[in-house]
């Protein structure tokens, strides 16, 4: 008699996402932040009928209709302010790119001479530290003064706030840089500067990386600031011109696409690194 | 001191602080030569090969490699006792940077048959982490040999390594080295690891490392198998001496 055994199915390699995330882990948090967002809602409607002052607290439908009327033409008057609702938030969201753009761009490079020069670093570092400390909006009327009310003193405000979270990090990073590698690279015969392009700053990444999400969001809060003088075109000129005529439905709804727009961002961001630190955490 | 010395270490003393590390050690390596330095942990043989490879420089008394004094990256491929490899680059990316840092034309085929020498296929476009840590521990060799260096530094290499991948890439280097004839110097605290590899043994004492015991080894350097040298009545006479050399002057 011949008994024939059926092959072992191949065993799958364990992978550590599949460690940390059991089967249907994915559908559970997904069904998890609906219910969530379900209890907020439900939330939200009840607090606005009962506490039946618009003002105050408007409905969600009212949130709704006002997503509508900014978003069309109606009775001759184009969305709010005269720009559609997607209008406001493409004109801020182009100066959160250029702004931080610049930041970043302004603080690798501080970050970098920071992180090779000591005394460069002994004498910057409190500067930065300072700069961090004080609120965008306080320095702002110190760039109203010297480039005007248009377009330039709200650029200079996101450049400068979104500079240090990179200037920092990327310093940071750079000082720490492992001696392990960089000696491995001398070894090898690379110059200071090349063993500062092709090791340091590599190596560096995973943290510039964050430093650019943080500055990303610093750039993100200070908007509305920029936009309090002479902000429309803009999502905080049209907050601040709802909350002038205490239209609290545009406030919420403003709120609203600061605030996707920004997690989309962040996504988007977090995507981006995935795909060019594949290294982080495993070296 | 004569001008086929690769390596000539004068009355070298190195101290960190008001500890001394080395010495005073004198030590003179002829070309082709494969010195393995072998001693308890803390006695010193690491700084002896990084004040070879210039990383750090004497207290007092003077090293010179080819005559000269030596400076990181220039006449030496160094392996450390981690593989040390970059992880933002591939495997075969690691070798191209050695290989463009040497000025050598960067090739597939050159980063392929260097892999190839250290018993690696099939490797090249793989992530770093993704291979073993003795595959890494042969791309860092890999990477050593890239430059066409007339000197070989190792410090622990292998170290790190399980026991069965250890031998297999001891009994490579062995062949590898054989067959490059270049100047070796292997650090190690292996009394088995010393006497198989090397073409020379200098055991070195406690804290500050000075020369216990410089023993030349007479044993086949080619066409013998890892097992068959092993089992030679010589080896084990070797390996016994090196031994008391080391446990001599060790207080446990």
């Amino acid at each position: 008699m011949t008994t024939t055994l059926a092959p072992a199915p191949p065993a799958a390699p364990p992978s550590p996402k599949a460690a940390l995330a059991p089967e249907g882990g994915l559908r559970r948090r997904l069904v998890l932040r609906l219910v969530a967002l379900v209890a907020l809602y439900l939330l939200w409607e009840l607090t606005a009928r009962v506490m039946h002052n618009p003002t105050f607290i408007p409905s969600p439908a009212a949130v709704w209709d006002q997503l509508i009327t900014t978003s069309t033409t109606h009775d001759g008057v184009r969305g709010y302010s005269g720009h559609l609702l997607i209008e406001h938030l493409g004109v801020s969201l182009r100066r959160i790119v250029i702004g931080s753009a610049i930041g970043v761009a302004g603080g690798l490079l501080i970050g970098v001479l920071l992180g090779t020069v000591s005394w460069l670093r002994v004498v910057a570092e409190p500067v930065i530290t300072f700069v961090r400390a004080l609120p965008p909006l306080a320095y702002f009327s110190l760039f109203i003064i010297w480039f005007g009310i248009d377009e330039t003193p709200k650029l200079w405000l996101l450049s400068i706030a979104a500079l240090p979270p990179v200037a920092v990090a990327t310093a940071a990073a750079v000082h720490n840089a492992p001696t392990g590698l960089v000696e491995a690279a001398r070894a090898l015969g690379a110059s200071r500067r090349q063993s500062i392009r092709d090791v340091v700053l590599p190596n560096a990444l995973p943290e510039i990386f964050t430093g650019v999400r943080l500055a990303v969001g610093v750039a993100y809060s200070s908007v509305v600031a920029a936009e309090t003088i002479n902000g429309v075109p803009g999502i905080g000129g049209m907050i601040r011109d709802a909350q002038r005529y205490s239209q609290t439905d545009v406030v919420v709804l403003g709120l609203f696409a600061i605030g996707l727009s920004g997690l989309l961002i962040d996504a988007l961001l977090l995507t981006a690194e995935n795909r060019l630190i594949p290294w982080r955490g495993r070296a | 001191m004569s001008s086929a010395d690769a390596i000539t270490v004068d009355a070298v003393t190195h101290s960190y602080g008001d500890v001394t590390a080395v010495g005073p050690i004198d030590l003179t390596v002829p070309q082709g030569e494969f010195l393995v330095l072998v001693g308890a942990s803390g006695c010193g043989k690491s700084t002896l090969l990084r004040l070879i490879a210039g990383f750090e420089q004497p207290t007092s008394g003077t090293v010179r490699t080819a005559g000269t004094a030596p400076v990181p990256g220039r006449g030496a491929g160094l392996v450390f006792q981690q593989p040390r490899l970059f992880p933002w680059k591939t495997v075969g990316g690691n070798i191209a940077l050695a290989l463009k840092y040497a000025g050598q034309p960067v090739t597939a085929e050159r980063v392929d048959d260097l892999l190839a020498r250290v018993g690696l296929h099939d490797v090249a476009h793989r992530r770093v982490w993704q291979i073993s840590g003795g595959q890494q521990q042969r791309v860092a060799i890999a990477r050593a040999l890239a430059v066409d260096n007339p000197l070989l530094l190792l410090d622990e290499p292998f170290a790190a390594l399980d026991a069965l991948t250890r031998e297999k890439l001891q009994d490579d280097l062995r062949q590898v080295s054989a067959s490059t004839g270049r100047t070796s110097v292997f650090v190690t605290h292996s009394v088995d690891e010393a006497v198989f590899l090397g073409s020379r043994v200098v055991v070195l004492t406690p804290r500050p490392g000075t020369i216990a015991l410089d023993l030349p080894i007479d044993l086949p350097r080619t066409g013998i198998a890892a097992d068959e040298l092993r089992g030679l009545p010589e080896f084990a006479a070797l390996r016994a001496e090196v031994g008391h050399a080391i446990r001599d002057r060790v207080t446990v």
